[in-house]
C-alpha cells in the first residue's frame, strides 16, 4: 500500500473516531464506559484476527493474527478481573456501539477479499486501527480515567498496543 | 662462556615476555561463568546489550502480562514462549548468534555482546 493511501486510511479511521467525538465526546466517558470501549475494541481486533486466520495463507499474517488473539484476550482477562475486584461492570455507550457498527462493515468487506488483496487490507487496517485506538487511549482515556488501577491497566495496555502498531507497520512494509 | 650465559638469560626473558599474554588469556578464560539476568518489561529487553562470554548463563524473565520469546535472529536458539513471570536460561556458546528478537513482537530487538 502506498504511503499516501495509508495516510488517507489512517485519516479516515481517525476522522471516523473524531467524528463520533464531535457528537459525543470520548473524553467525557466515565471509567466503566471507557472499560467497555476497550473491551469492545479488543474483541473487534480478535474478530479481525480470526478472519485473517481463516482467509490468509501468509505465515506472517498468521503469526500476527495469533499474537493479536493472544495479547488482546489476556488484556481483556486482566480488565474483567479488575472490574470484578472493583465490583463493577463495564457500561455500554455510543463509542462502543459505533466501533462495533464500523467493524461489521469492515468484516463484510474483508470477507470478500482473497490472497494478497486480503493480506494488504488486513495489515493496512491493523495499522490504522491501532493508530486510531492508541491515539484515543493516550489522549482521551488515560488523562480522564479516575481510578488508579484502571488507569495503570490502560497504561500497560497502551504499551502493548503500541508494539502491535509497530508490528503492523513492519507487516505493511513487507507486503508492499 | 659468559656470552653463552647471556644468550640463555636473554632467551629465558624473551620466552617469559612472549608467554605473558597467553598466561593472562588463560587466566581470563578460566574466570568463573557469570549469570546474567535480562528482564522483559514494558516490551523492552533490559539490559539490551549485555557483555557476555562463552560459558556464561543468560536468563530472561518475562515481567509483562503477555508472553514473549527471546529468539535468535537466525532462529538458531530460542527460549520458547515465556508466560508472565516465567524464565528461561541459555548457556552462551562460541559463535552463537548474538542478535535476537521477540517472535511474537518483532519490534522488540536486542543483542548479546559476545566478548
Amino acid at each position: 500500500m502506498k504511503l499516501s493511501t495509508m495516510a488517507a486510511l489512517v485519516g479516515i479511521t481517525f476522522s471516523a473516531l473524531m467524528g463520533i467525538a464531535q457528537a459525543n465526546d470520548p473524553s467525557k466517558l466515565n471509567d466503566l464506559q471507557i472499560a467497555h470501549v476497550a473491551y469492545t475494541a479488543d474483541n473487534i481486533d480478535i474478530r479481525y484476527a480470526h478472519l485473517a486466520l481463516a482467509i490468509s495463507s501468509n505465515p506472517r499474517i498468521h503469526e500476527f493474527a495469533k499474537t493479536m488473539i493472544r495479547d488482546h484476550t489476556l488484556v481483556n482477562q486482566k480488565a474483567l478481573a479488575l472490574l470484578k475486584k472493583l465490583n463493577a461492570s463495564p457500561q455500554d455507550n455510543f463509542l462502543s456501539r459505533q466501533l462495533t457498527k464500523n467493524s461489521k462493515v469492515l468484516v463484510d468487506e474483508m470477507s470478500k477479499l482473497r490472497g494478497a488483496a486480503f493480506d494488504k487490507r488486513y495489515a493496512g487496517n491493523e495499522l490504522a486501527y491501532h493508530k486510531a485506538v492508541n491515539g484515543l487511549v493516550a489522549n482521551a482515556f488515560i488523562p480522564n480515567i479516575e481510578n488508579a488501577e484502571v488507569k495503570a491497566l490502560f497504561k500497560t495496555g497502551l504499551k502493548i498496543f503500541k508494539a502491535h502498531e509497530k508490528h503492523a507497520e513492519m507487516m505493511v512494509k513487507r507486503l508492499k | 662462556m659468559r656470552r653463552r650465559l647471556f644468550l640463555v638469560e636473554t632467551a629465558a626473558v624473551l620466552a617469559a615476555v612472549v608467554s605473558l599474554p597467553r598466561s593472562l588469556g588463560a587466566a581470563n578464560s578460566m574466570r568463573p561463568a557469570v549469570d546474567h539476568i535480562i528482564n522483559i518489561a514494558d516490551f523492552v529487553f533490559n539490559p539490551a546489550n549485555p557483555k557476555v562470554r562463552v560459558g556464561d548463563r543468560v536468563t530472561w524473565i518475562n515481567k509483562d502480562i503477555v508472553p514473549h520469546t527471546a529468539t535468535a535472529k537466525d532462529r538458531s536458539w530460542d527460549t520458547g514462549a515465556l508466560a508472565p513471570n516465567q524464565r528461561h536460561t541459555i548457556t552462551v556458546k562460541a559463535g552463537m548468534t548474538q542478535s535476537y528478537f521477540c517472535h511474537y513482537h518483532p519490534s522488540m530487538i536486542a543483542n548479546l555482546d559476545l566478548d
